[in-house]
Protein backbone atom coordinates (compact mmCIF):
# COMPACT_ATOMS: atom_id res chain seq x y z
CA UNK A 1 0.00 0.00 0.00
CA UNK A 2 1.33 3.36 -0.84
CA UNK A 3 2.46 5.81 1.99
CA UNK A 4 -0.26 7.88 3.16
CA UNK A 5 0.22 11.49 3.40
CA UNK A 6 -1.67 11.65 6.83
CA UNK A 7 -1.34 8.49 8.50
CA UNK A 8 -2.84 9.21 11.56
CA UNK A 9 -5.76 11.01 10.19
CA UNK A 10 -6.29 7.56 8.11
CA UNK A 11 -5.91 5.60 11.28
CA UNK A 12 -8.31 7.93 13.32
CA UNK A 13 -10.53 7.74 10.57
CA UNK A 14 -10.43 3.53 10.52
CA UNK A 15 -11.53 3.21 13.96
CA UNK A 16 -14.11 5.73 13.83
CA UNK A 17 -15.71 3.98 10.50
CA UNK A 18 -14.79 0.10 12.30
CA UNK A 19 -16.69 1.95 15.43
CA UNK A 20 -19.39 3.49 13.69
CA UNK A 21 -20.11 0.18 11.22
CA UNK A 22 -21.33 -1.57 14.79
CA UNK A 23 -22.89 0.82 16.33
CA UNK A 24 -26.21 1.26 14.55
CA UNK A 25 -27.59 4.82 15.93
CA UNK A 26 -24.06 5.94 14.90
CA UNK A 27 -23.80 8.66 12.03
CA UNK A 28 -21.66 7.95 9.53
CA UNK A 29 -17.98 9.33 10.31
CA UNK A 30 -17.08 12.49 8.55
CA UNK A 31 -14.16 12.58 6.71
CA UNK A 32 -16.36 9.35 4.30
CA UNK A 33 -16.52 11.40 0.95
CA UNK A 34 -20.20 12.55 0.85
CA UNK A 35 -20.66 13.99 -2.91
CA UNK A 36 -23.80 12.80 -2.94
CA UNK A 37 -25.55 12.59 0.24
CA UNK A 38 -28.51 10.12 0.30
CA UNK A 39 -26.19 7.75 -1.10
CA UNK A 40 -23.93 7.49 1.51
CA UNK A 41 -25.96 6.40 4.57
CA UNK A 42 -26.90 3.87 1.86
CA UNK A 43 -23.45 2.68 0.86
CA UNK A 44 -22.35 2.74 4.37
CA UNK A 45 -25.22 0.36 5.21
CA UNK A 46 -24.56 -1.81 2.94
CA UNK A 47 -20.98 -2.21 5.35
CA UNK A 48 -22.87 -2.68 9.05
CA UNK A 49 -25.32 -5.35 6.89
CA UNK A 50 -22.05 -7.15 5.68
CA UNK A 51 -20.13 -6.94 9.05
CA UNK A 52 -23.22 -8.30 11.74
CA UNK A 53 -24.49 -10.91 9.00
CA UNK A 54 -21.18 -12.09 8.89
CA UNK A 55 -20.76 -12.03 12.66
CA UNK A 56 -24.23 -13.57 13.26
CA UNK A 57 -23.09 -16.46 10.54
CA UNK A 58 -19.92 -16.92 12.59
CA UNK A 59 -21.78 -16.92 15.64
CA UNK A 60 -24.05 -19.79 14.14
CA UNK A 61 -21.48 -21.78 13.15
CA UNK A 62 -19.47 -21.46 16.31
CA UNK A 63 -23.00 -22.58 18.45
CA UNK A 64 -24.75 -24.98 16.28
CA UNK A 65 -26.57 -26.22 18.88
CA UNK A 66 -27.89 -23.18 20.68
CA UNK A 67 -29.24 -21.92 16.72
CA UNK A 68 -30.77 -25.43 16.61
CA UNK A 69 -32.27 -25.27 19.91
CA UNK A 70 -34.20 -21.74 19.56
CA UNK A 71 -34.24 -21.99 15.43
CA UNK A 72 -32.68 -20.38 13.05
CA UNK A 73 -34.43 -16.89 12.83
CA UNK A 74 -34.16 -16.59 16.84
CA UNK A 75 -30.65 -17.06 16.86
CA UNK A 76 -29.91 -14.32 14.04
CA UNK A 77 -32.00 -11.73 16.25
CA UNK A 78 -30.05 -12.92 19.33
CA UNK A 79 -27.09 -13.11 17.35
CA UNK A 80 -27.75 -9.19 16.35
CA UNK A 81 -28.17 -7.81 20.06
CA UNK A 82 -24.96 -9.51 21.21
CA UNK A 83 -22.87 -8.20 18.23
CA UNK A 84 -24.38 -4.51 19.11
CA UNK A 85 -23.51 -5.11 22.81
CA UNK A 86 -20.41 -7.07 22.24
CA UNK A 87 -18.67 -6.21 19.15
CA UNK A 88 -15.47 -8.04 18.64
CA UNK A 89 -11.85 -6.40 20.18
CA UNK A 90 -9.88 -8.96 18.29
CA UNK A 91 -9.33 -9.09 14.56
CA UNK A 92 -9.37 -12.94 14.64
CA UNK A 93 -12.72 -14.12 14.12
CA UNK A 94 -12.13 -17.73 15.96
CA UNK A 95 -11.90 -15.58 19.07
CA UNK A 96 -15.49 -14.04 18.97
CA UNK A 97 -17.93 -15.25 20.79
CA UNK A 98 -16.12 -15.71 24.39
CA UNK A 99 -18.72 -13.57 26.12
CA UNK A 100 -21.58 -15.29 24.20
CA UNK A 101 -22.70 -17.85 27.38
CA UNK A 102 -23.08 -14.64 29.75
CA UNK A 103 -24.63 -13.25 27.30
CA UNK A 104 -27.74 -15.41 26.79
CA UNK A 105 -27.61 -15.76 30.75
CA UNK A 106 -29.06 -12.23 30.95
CA UNK A 107 -30.86 -12.61 28.00
CA UNK A 108 -34.54 -12.56 28.67
CA UNK A 109 -36.22 -13.52 25.47
CA UNK A 110 -34.31 -17.27 25.97
CA UNK A 111 -35.05 -16.90 29.57
CA UNK A 112 -37.56 -20.04 29.21
CA UNK A 113 -34.35 -22.26 27.56
CA UNK A 114 -32.46 -22.18 31.15
CA UNK A 115 -30.05 -24.60 29.83
CA UNK A 116 -29.18 -22.51 27.03
CA UNK A 117 -26.11 -20.46 28.77
CA UNK A 118 -24.70 -23.90 29.72
CA UNK A 119 -24.75 -25.11 26.38
CA UNK A 120 -23.41 -22.09 24.88
CA UNK A 121 -20.29 -22.98 27.28
CA UNK A 122 -19.90 -26.58 26.06
CA UNK A 123 -20.10 -25.47 22.38
CA UNK A 124 -17.39 -22.20 22.88
CA UNK A 125 -14.99 -24.77 24.67
CA UNK A 126 -15.17 -27.22 22.14
CA UNK A 127 -14.66 -23.99 19.37
CA UNK A 128 -11.55 -23.41 21.88
CA UNK A 129 -10.39 -27.11 22.52
CA UNK A 130 -10.28 -27.38 18.07
CA UNK A 131 -7.85 -24.85 18.03
CA UNK A 132 -5.83 -25.43 21.29
CA UNK A 133 -2.14 -26.56 20.84
CA UNK A 134 -1.57 -30.18 20.54
CA UNK A 135 -0.07 -32.42 23.11
CA UNK A 136 0.37 -36.17 23.54
CA UNK A 137 -2.02 -37.78 25.91
CA UNK A 138 -0.39 -40.36 28.52
CA UNK A 139 -1.39 -43.91 29.05
CA UNK A 140 -2.59 -45.05 31.83
CA UNK A 141 -0.59 -48.14 31.49
CA UNK A 142 2.29 -45.21 32.34
CA UNK A 143 0.58 -44.80 35.85
CA UNK A 144 0.05 -48.07 36.24
CA UNK A 145 3.14 -49.46 36.19
CA UNK A 146 4.62 -46.68 38.89
CA UNK A 147 5.46 -48.67 42.17
CA UNK A 148 2.42 -48.41 44.56
CA UNK A 149 4.29 -46.07 46.72
CA UNK A 150 4.92 -43.50 44.13
CA UNK A 151 1.29 -43.08 43.24
CA UNK A 152 0.74 -40.94 45.93
CA UNK A 153 3.05 -37.93 44.85
CA UNK A 154 2.46 -38.36 41.52
CA UNK A 155 1.41 -35.18 39.76
CA UNK A 156 -0.79 -35.36 36.49
CA UNK A 157 -0.17 -32.66 33.86
CA UNK A 158 -3.68 -31.60 32.20
CA UNK A 159 -4.17 -31.29 28.67
CA UNK A 160 -3.86 -27.43 26.94
CA UNK A 161 -7.38 -27.97 25.47
CA UNK A 162 -9.16 -29.48 27.82
CA UNK A 163 -11.92 -28.51 29.77
CA UNK A 164 -14.78 -29.23 32.26
CA UNK A 165 -18.27 -27.63 32.23
CA UNK A 166 -20.10 -28.66 34.98
CA UNK A 167 -23.80 -27.70 35.12
CA UNK A 168 -27.08 -28.57 36.75
CA UNK A 169 -28.83 -29.53 33.10
CA UNK A 170 -28.20 -32.52 30.57
CA UNK A 171 -25.79 -30.64 28.92
CA UNK A 172 -23.98 -33.43 27.23
CA UNK A 173 -26.93 -35.24 26.32
CA UNK A 174 -28.77 -32.34 25.17
CA UNK A 175 -25.51 -31.58 22.82
CA UNK A 176 -25.27 -34.78 21.46
CA UNK A 177 -28.81 -35.80 20.61
CA UNK A 178 -28.50 -32.36 18.25
CA UNK A 179 -25.37 -32.44 17.04
CA UNK A 180 -25.61 -36.29 16.12
CA UNK A 181 -29.51 -37.01 15.78
CA UNK A 182 -31.93 -36.17 13.02
CA UNK A 183 -34.83 -36.13 15.52
CA UNK A 184 -33.59 -34.69 19.28
CA UNK A 185 -34.13 -37.70 21.98
CA UNK A 186 -34.78 -37.18 25.62
CA UNK A 187 -31.52 -37.24 27.53
CA UNK A 188 -31.94 -41.21 28.80
CA UNK A 189 -30.68 -40.77 32.12
CA UNK A 190 -33.46 -37.82 32.62
CA UNK A 191 -33.62 -34.51 33.35
CA UNK A 192 -30.73 -34.48 35.67
CA UNK A 193 -27.63 -32.46 36.01
CA UNK A 194 -24.34 -33.31 33.47
CA UNK A 195 -20.45 -32.35 33.82
CA UNK A 196 -19.46 -32.58 30.33
CA UNK A 197 -15.48 -32.93 29.90
CA UNK A 198 -14.52 -31.46 26.39
CA UNK A 199 -10.46 -32.79 25.56
CA UNK A 200 -9.09 -33.17 21.75
CA UNK A 201 -6.60 -36.47 22.32
CA UNK A 202 -6.03 -36.32 18.36
CA UNK A 203 -7.41 -34.25 15.62
CA UNK A 204 -11.27 -34.34 16.81
CA UNK A 205 -12.71 -32.58 20.00
CA UNK A 206 -14.44 -35.59 21.95
CA UNK A 207 -17.14 -34.58 24.28
CA UNK A 208 -18.07 -36.77 27.25
CA UNK A 209 -20.48 -36.85 30.85
CA UNK A 210 -17.36 -36.89 33.44
CA UNK A 211 -18.19 -39.13 36.76
CA UNK A 212 -19.38 -37.72 39.61
CA UNK A 213 -16.84 -36.08 42.23
CA UNK A 214 -14.74 -35.99 38.79
CA UNK A 215 -14.85 -32.61 38.12
CA UNK A 216 -13.53 -31.86 41.40
CA UNK A 217 -10.69 -33.91 41.53
CA UNK A 218 -9.05 -32.52 37.68
CA UNK A 219 -9.62 -29.11 39.96
CA UNK A 220 -7.10 -30.11 42.52
CA UNK A 221 -4.83 -31.98 39.71
CA UNK A 222 -5.03 -28.40 37.66
CA UNK A 223 -3.71 -26.68 40.91
CA UNK A 224 -0.67 -28.93 41.00
CA UNK A 225 -1.67 -31.12 44.16
CA UNK A 226 -0.24 -34.80 43.79
CA UNK A 227 -2.64 -37.74 43.17
CA UNK A 228 -3.10 -39.08 46.83
CA UNK A 229 -3.63 -35.86 48.32
CA UNK A 230 -6.25 -34.73 45.49
CA UNK A 231 -8.01 -38.11 45.29
CA UNK A 232 -8.43 -38.03 49.27
CA UNK A 233 -9.84 -34.63 49.54
CA UNK A 234 -12.49 -35.81 46.76
CA UNK A 235 -12.67 -38.63 48.44
CA UNK A 236 -13.88 -37.13 51.88
CA UNK A 237 -16.47 -34.40 49.93
CA UNK A 238 -18.00 -37.10 47.44
CA UNK A 239 -19.67 -40.08 48.46
CA UNK A 240 -19.98 -41.28 44.94
CA UNK A 241 -16.84 -40.69 43.87
CA UNK A 242 -14.52 -43.34 42.33
CA UNK A 243 -11.41 -42.83 41.98
CA UNK A 244 -10.76 -45.88 39.31
CA UNK A 245 -13.61 -44.83 37.09
CA UNK A 246 -12.43 -40.99 37.28
CA UNK A 247 -8.84 -41.88 36.46
CA UNK A 248 -10.12 -44.51 33.45
CA UNK A 249 -12.05 -41.47 31.91
CA UNK A 250 -9.22 -39.06 32.63
CA UNK A 251 -6.88 -40.56 30.61
CA UNK A 252 -9.04 -42.61 28.17
CA UNK A 253 -10.38 -39.10 27.28
CA UNK A 254 -6.44 -38.56 26.67
CA UNK A 255 -7.01 -35.45 29.20
CA UNK A 256 -3.40 -36.53 30.91
CA UNK A 257 -0.25 -35.51 29.15
CA UNK A 258 2.66 -35.82 31.85
CA UNK A 259 3.26 -37.51 34.72
CA UNK A 260 5.33 -36.21 37.13
CA UNK A 261 6.85 -36.52 40.66
CA UNK A 262 7.19 -34.30 43.32
CA UNK A 263 6.91 -34.17 47.30
CA UNK A 264 3.92 -34.90 48.59
CA UNK A 265 2.17 -32.32 50.84
CA UNK B 1 0.95 -37.56 54.90
CA UNK B 2 0.17 -40.59 52.95
CA UNK B 3 -0.48 -43.70 55.13
CA UNK B 4 -0.65 -47.49 54.15
CA UNK B 5 -4.40 -47.85 53.62
CA UNK B 6 -4.27 -44.97 51.36
CA UNK B 7 -1.33 -46.65 49.44
CA UNK B 8 -3.10 -49.41 48.68
CA UNK B 9 -6.77 -48.23 47.65
CA UNK B 10 -4.57 -45.32 45.20
CA UNK B 11 -3.15 -48.90 43.99
CA UNK B 12 -5.95 -50.63 43.85
CA UNK B 13 -7.84 -47.58 41.81
CA UNK B 14 -4.93 -47.19 39.37
CA UNK B 15 -4.78 -50.88 38.64
CA UNK B 16 -8.69 -51.27 38.39
CA UNK B 17 -8.61 -47.92 36.09
CA UNK B 18 -6.07 -49.44 33.93
CA UNK B 19 -8.07 -52.52 33.44
CA UNK B 20 -10.96 -50.64 32.82
CA UNK B 21 -9.58 -48.39 30.07
CA UNK B 22 -7.92 -51.66 28.30
CA UNK B 23 -11.61 -53.19 27.75
CA UNK B 24 -13.73 -50.97 26.35
CA UNK B 25 -12.57 -47.42 25.27
CA UNK B 26 -13.91 -44.34 26.82
CA UNK B 27 -17.56 -43.50 26.48
CA UNK B 28 -17.36 -40.26 24.69
CA UNK B 29 -20.85 -38.46 23.10
CA UNK B 30 -18.82 -39.89 19.72
CA UNK B 31 -16.61 -42.24 19.98
CA UNK B 32 -19.67 -44.95 18.90
CA UNK B 33 -20.03 -43.64 16.16
CA UNK B 34 -18.98 -43.32 12.48
CA UNK B 35 -18.00 -40.84 10.04
CA UNK B 36 -20.70 -41.05 7.73
CA UNK B 37 -20.16 -39.15 3.92
CA UNK B 38 -22.94 -38.23 1.85
CA UNK B 39 -25.70 -37.84 3.92
CA UNK B 40 -25.55 -34.63 5.70
CA UNK B 41 -28.40 -31.70 5.07
CA UNK B 42 -26.45 -28.23 4.04
CA UNK B 43 -25.36 -26.52 7.40
CA UNK B 44 -25.68 -30.10 9.43
CA UNK B 45 -22.66 -31.79 8.75
CA UNK B 46 -19.87 -32.40 11.73
CA UNK B 47 -17.46 -31.49 9.39
CA UNK B 48 -15.76 -32.43 5.77
CA UNK B 49 -12.99 -34.23 3.55
CA UNK B 50 -12.32 -31.32 1.84
CA UNK B 51 -13.47 -28.72 0.05
CA UNK B 52 -16.40 -25.91 0.03
CA UNK B 53 -16.56 -25.69 4.47
CA UNK B 54 -14.25 -25.28 6.38
CA UNK B 55 -16.15 -27.93 9.49
CA UNK B 56 -19.19 -28.02 11.45
CA UNK B 57 -22.34 -26.73 10.27
CA UNK B 58 -20.83 -25.21 7.54
CA UNK B 59 -21.20 -27.55 4.41
CA UNK B 60 -23.74 -25.33 1.78
CA UNK B 61 -25.44 -28.15 0.02
CA UNK B 62 -27.76 -31.18 1.09
CA UNK B 63 -26.37 -34.44 0.82
CA UNK B 64 -22.39 -33.17 0.26
CA UNK B 65 -20.61 -35.84 -0.76
CA UNK B 66 -17.39 -34.41 0.96
CA UNK B 67 -19.68 -33.33 4.30
CA UNK B 68 -19.75 -36.12 6.83
CA UNK B 69 -21.93 -36.86 9.73
CA UNK B 70 -21.19 -39.03 12.95
CA UNK B 71 -23.74 -41.52 12.89
CA UNK B 72 -24.17 -44.62 15.53
CA UNK B 73 -21.52 -47.33 14.69
CA UNK B 74 -22.49 -49.90 11.37
CA UNK B 75 -24.98 -47.58 10.33
CA UNK B 76 -23.90 -45.14 7.84
CA UNK B 77 -23.95 -47.93 4.86
CA UNK B 78 -27.98 -48.22 6.17
CA UNK B 79 -28.53 -44.48 5.23
CA UNK B 80 -30.50 -43.75 2.59
CA UNK B 81 -30.73 -40.56 1.29
CA UNK B 82 -32.94 -39.28 -1.96
CA UNK B 83 -31.37 -36.69 -3.51
CA UNK B 84 -32.74 -33.45 -5.27
CA UNK B 85 -33.06 -35.36 -9.10
CA UNK B 86 -35.25 -38.23 -7.12
CA UNK B 87 -31.98 -40.71 -7.27
CA UNK B 88 -31.45 -42.97 -3.92
CA UNK B 89 -27.83 -43.30 -2.66
CA UNK B 90 -26.47 -44.70 0.62
CA UNK B 91 -23.98 -43.23 2.72
CA UNK B 92 -20.02 -44.06 2.63
CA UNK B 93 -17.48 -44.43 5.22
CA UNK B 94 -14.85 -42.42 2.97
CA UNK B 95 -15.82 -39.28 0.89
CA UNK B 96 -17.37 -39.79 -2.33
Amino acid sequence: MPAQPDGNGLTDLQHRFAHAVLQAPLAVPSGIRHDVRPTRERRFGVYRNNVKASLAAALAARFPVVARLVGDEFFTAMALVFIERHPPHSPVLAEYGAAFANFLEGFDPAADLPYLPDIARLEWSHHVAFHSADASAADIGRLAELPPEALGSVRLGLHPAMAVIASPWPIVSVWATNTHDATPEAPAAGWTGETALVTRPHLDVLVQRLPPGTDRLVAKLAQGIALGAAAEAVSRAHDSFDLATALSTLFGAGAITTLSQGSSS
Amino acid sequence: MINRTTTAALAAAVAAAALMSSGANAQTANADKERCYGISMAGKNDCAATGNNSCAGQSKADYDAKAWKYVAKGSCATMEVTLKDGKKRMGTLAPM
